[in-house]
């Protein structure tokens, strides 16, 4: 957990900047190191668009394995899947309609991603002020 | 590792964490089952809803109506609570002290701007894995003692995606199995992507003057 003195410890998925809690032997200090990474907060912008992409992939997966496994003659491809379109306009079991999907999966998917974080960082935000105010007040953090 | 006390503080922030999101994903879920059924009551028409309305069976008290609508965002809101809770409790159980690595810090961060979150690609797709293949266990089984499995024409349509799927015991085994895979995967893309976009964020934040 301790880094030598010299070299300072840094997250091991980004070298942005160094971790100067997490150097420190001070009990305090490591604890609200602990506090303060098990309370990150989401990039809105970042979740929205994963969110977004891993929709849009889902939606165009699911009209492409319906479509590329066909049905017989005479009868409709996907006619449960193709139900969607009275939530999104546009949106059928056919190619140009998998294209749709994708937009239509991307717009949700980010959508919910936004809105996931938004709930998040405004949750932690409002805790965290909660706490900070608790411990100026009466230094029970 | 982490002593004692520092475990007993992270777990506690585990357990707010958990709540948080429980009620992000319950809000989310209520939403979307409320609104889903406000569409459908809005375009009216002959047989509004035919397909949601099923919904009832796992959701009692449900139906595409008005007063169906709000049982339905709270039935959303415990069901998107619950599935909160069970997929953050494997993720950060699964990671448990390694969530406090897994961070993008900056200059900007302070007390009351804490650090960004990563995603672990194993951690999400355990945590999410478990939830979607529990869901579909828990939905077929209950169709399957209920004694409507037979009956079950749309669910068994999830053998399109889902080969060796039925709506049976042994099916949703096969079923499970195959979601946790899928969900595995996609839980990868999306870490991925997620990791990326927030790593480029952060480096240009850097880099800006």
């Amino acid at each position: 957990m301790n880094a030598p003195a010299s070299r300072p410890v840094q997250s091991p998925e980004v070298a942005l900047e160094p971790y100067k809690v997490r150097n420190s032997k001070s009990m305090g200090d490591r604890g609200e190191w602990i506090v303060r990474s098990a309370f990150a907060r989401f990039d809105l912008v970042a979740l929205g668009i994963a969110m977004g992409c891993v929709g849009a992939l889902c939606l165009w997966a699911a009209t492409a394995v319906l479509l590329v496994k066909e049905a017989p003659s005479g009868v409709a491809v996907g006619p449960h899947l193709a139900l969607l379109a009275n939530f999104l306009p546009g949106y059928n079991v056919s190619w140009p309609g998998s294209i749709v999907g994708l937009f239509y999966g991307f717009l949700l998917g980010l959508g919910f991603g936004v809105l996931i974080a938004m709930v998040w960082n405004i949750a932690h935000h409002i805790y965290l002020v909660q706490a900070v105010t608790r411990r100026y007040f009466a230094g029970d953090l | 590792m982490l002593d004692d006390a520092e475990g007993k503080v992270l777990n506690a922030a585990i357990r707010v964490n958990t709540i948080i999101i429980a009620v992000a994903m319950g809000l989310l879920c209520g939403a979307i089952l409320w609104s889903s059924t406000a569409i459908l009551l809005l375009r009216g028409g002959p047989d509004v809803g035919a397909h949601l309305s099923l919904l009832s069976v796992f959701f009692p008290g449900y139906s595409v109506s008005w007063s169906g609508a709000w049982i339905g965002l709270l039935w959303g809101f415990v069901y998107g609570a619950l599935s909160g809770i069970v997929l953050y409790w494997s993720y950060a159980r699964t990671l448990h002290e390694r969530l406090c690595e897994l961070l993008v810090d900056s200059p900007a961060a302070s007390t009351l701007t804490p650090p960004i979150f990563l995603f672990s690609g194993n951690g999400l797709g355990i945590g999410l894995g478990t939830l979607m293949a529990l869901q579909l266990l828990l939905t077929t089984n209950w169709l399957v003692a209920r004694g409507t499995a037979s009956e079950s024409n749309n669910a068994a349509l999830l053998s399109q995606y889902l080969p060796g799927y039925t709506v049976s015991f042994s099916g949703s085994i096969v079923g499970a199995l195959e979601l946790f895979a899928v969900a595995f995967v996609a839980s990868h893309v999306l870490a991925g992507i997620y990791n990326t976009v927030t790593r480029l964020r952060a480096t240009r934040d850097m880099a800006a003057p």
